[in-house]
């Protein structure tokens, strides 16, 4: 389950227009890296070609194409993810191949001055950095030790913030209240109560044992033994268990123990899910509340 | 009690489960090539069926004990939402809107800004101008010696004037483009090192009203100065100006970090954020005129008058643009 907090993405809830939380897996450090990378260097490609494309126009005298080429190296640099996270619907050509998307974080829609705002700052943590480490003295100039040192290390601290901030912001997404997420992969799984068949009945003190986490365990099993990951024996093994825990007398659960398990869950889950609607829940089989 | 083969949850799950296939196939397709890859009818059952399956999620919640089912209509419908949300919407006028109400608007919001930006490029100016005609040695401390070029102290009346009225015509173009980037690029980093506290932007408004103080001394020592000013001022205008709400963008920032008022610090940063960022993208405009100003007519009008007549054209144009329009206009992201 996507809000599960053991599961081993981190999960961002989205309160979306119509006031339902929607679960999003967090992007991954490593994967926004690659993303940057990818756009760094098709961004490096297209200068490249634009370089090129410029020396050919031989048409145009040299200034000229000097010139257009400054203002095009400017409008690519600046507006390269500007561009893209406009058009694309929040995401870059990197961010596509990595599956990453771009979201208001209020849960609205991601408007173009968030875009601008977030991308403004993207030169402040990443190339400042690079050159305060590299050449500090083209930066801040002839400056003494301890204004190179403190200003090196204020950019460091800003440069790295989606190491150290709770939702892996950078200093673009919490000035344009943005947040990159990866999108959620749906496959709907069938239903395993359907397959269970009539016949067999379980009371209200049998049932009363197990809960939810229980329950799902048991679809867990039931799954993987349609994918051939567990045995009839693993199955009869679970069933000679549960026998013993609700006291159910009978023959079923040595015999047919895949017939006993799904009639046994779907009896199980009927029970849970009457108490849910009653809003009486039960976590699992600790869960002592009635 | 007794097992049934059909539960509730798994009659709401086959009464819905066609829908929740349908939006899957048509988010999909979105996700991966687009809106404009979709039909008319898919485009326009697409948030229909994404508000049902909203809904289901919320039913599945509260009712069902199906956790594969609650995933997967959590996915779907967080994949609906990026491929609804996370899109563009087409807007007219949006271009028009910006400049004529959005862009004056957001600077008039941050007065107290502009106000301290302003103040802190004039100290710049003040200090400069009087340290230099005090001691024409401190001019090289503000100016370096590839911008100056000829025009340093002891240089004659006659060269320095003579750099005001050269008729230059080669490469103005791209000289213009060089000035716009270079001036855009120092406009755009004040306006992010406002996340750093302010202080570098500060210092960057400052270092800019230094060059100029020690600019308007060297020449107002050799009784240039209205020459220097009518050589100056049509580009500087927008350029000065420019650089100045550059700043206050990046203190309207900074404040809100240090300072968040009312708001958690987290929400001031991204109200102030988007704010700023509408004023900086404004600027660009404004470097790009500055720049094609200073790199063709500055070099090709060396008329006194038509230059005093341009920078007033600007000043007054500029001024009536960011205190009059779009006034009584609501700005949308008041709202917020």
């Amino acid at each position: 389950m996507s809000t599960d907090p053991n599961a081993t993405v981190a999960n961002i809830a989205i309160l979306g227009p119509e006031g339902t939380p929607l679960a999003f897996p967090l992007a991954g450090g490593v994967e926004r890296i690659a993303a940057f990378m990818l756009d760094m260097m098709l961004l490096f490609f297209i200068m490249i070609l634009a370089i090129f494309g410029l020396a050919f126009s031989f048409t145009l005298g040299s200034s000229v194409l000097t010139a257009i080429g400054l203002v095009a190296f400017f409008a690519l640099r600046h507006g390269y993810f500007l561009f893209f996270e406009t058009f694309l619907s929040g995401s870059t050509p990197g961010k596509r191949v990595l599956k990453l998307r771009v979201l208001a974080r209020d849960g609205g829609r991601l408007r173009v001055e968030a875009i601008v705002a977030r991308n403004l700052l993207r030169d402040l943590e990443f190339f400042v950095p690079l050159v305060v480490m590299t050449s500090p003295e083209s930066l801040v100039g002839p400056a003494p030790w301890w204004l190179r040192l403190s200003a090196g290390i204020w950019t460091l601290v800003i440069g790295a913030m989606p190491l150290y901030t709770r939702e892996r912001s950078r200093a673009g997404d919490l000035i344009a209240g943005t947040i990159v997420v990866g999108i959620p992969q749906a496959a709907l799984i069938r239903d395993e109560s359907t397959r269970s068949q009539r016949g067999l009945t379980f009371s209200r003190e049998e049932l009363a044992i197990y809960g939810e986490h229980e329950l799902e365990t048991l679809a867990e099993l039931l799954r993987s033994v349609e994918l051939g990951r567990a045995s009839i024996e693993d199955l009869r093994l679970v069933a000679l268990t549960i026998q013993k825990k609700i006291g159910f007398e009978g023959s079923e659960p040595t015999r047919t123990p895949d017939l006993f398990l799904r009639a046994f869950y779907s009896a199980q889950r009927a029970d849970l899910e009457r108490r849910l609607i009653l809003g009486r829940r039960k976590s699992d089989k600790h869960d002592a509340k009635k | 009690m007794t097992t049934s083969a059909a539960l509730r949850s798994t009659r709401f799950r086959e009464a819905r489960e066609k829908e929740w296939a349908e939006l899957d196939a048509i988010v999909d397709r979105a996700l991966s090539r687009g809106l404009s890859s979709l039909s008319d009818e898919q485009l326009e059952r697409m948030p229909m069926l994404y508000r049902a399956v909203v809904s289901s999620l919320e039913v599945a919640r509260k009712t069902t004990m199906d956790r594969a089912l609650v995933a997967y209509l959590d996915a779907l419908a967080a994949r609906a939402y990026l491929a609804i949300y996370a899109s563009r919407r087409a807007e007219r006028g949006v271009l028009a809107r910006f400049f004529a109400v959005t862009f004056p608007k957001r600077v008039r919001s941050m007065g107290a800004e502009v106000g301290l930006s302003t103040l802190i490029f004039f100290v710049g100016i003040a200090v400069s101008y009087i340290l230099v005609m005090m001691d024409p040695s401190w001019y090289f401390a503000f100016v370096g010696a590839d911008l100056a070029g000829e025009r340093v102290p002891g240089a004659t009346t006659e060269t320095l004037r003579h750099a005001l009225y050269e008729r230059s015509t080669d490469d103005l173009d791209l000289f213009a483009s060089f000035l716009f980037t270079h001036n855009a690029g120092i406009g755009l980093m004040a306006f992010a090192l406002g996340f750093a506290a302010g202080i570098p932007t500060a210092l960057l408004v400052f270092t800019n009203g230094l060059m100029l103080g020690a600019f308007l001394a060297l020449y107002a020592q050799h009784g240039l100065l209205m020459n220097l000013l009518g050589w100056l001022l049509p580009h500087g205008i927008p350029e000065m100006l420019a650089i100045v709400l550059c700043g206050a963008a990046g203190f309207h920032v900074a404040r809100a970090m240090l300072w968040p008022g009312e708001r958690s610090t987290r929400d001031a940063l991204v109200f102030a954020g988007r704010r700023a960022s509408t004023v900086v993208t404004g600027c660009v405009l404004l470097f790009a005129i500055a720049g094609v100003i200073e790199g063709i007519f500055r070099q090709t009008v060396v008329d006194d008058f038509a230059r005093g007549m341009l920078a007033t054209l600007n000043v007054l144009w500029l001024v009536a643009w960011i205190v009059l329009s779009g006034l009584g206009v609501k700005d949308d992201l008041d709202e917020h």
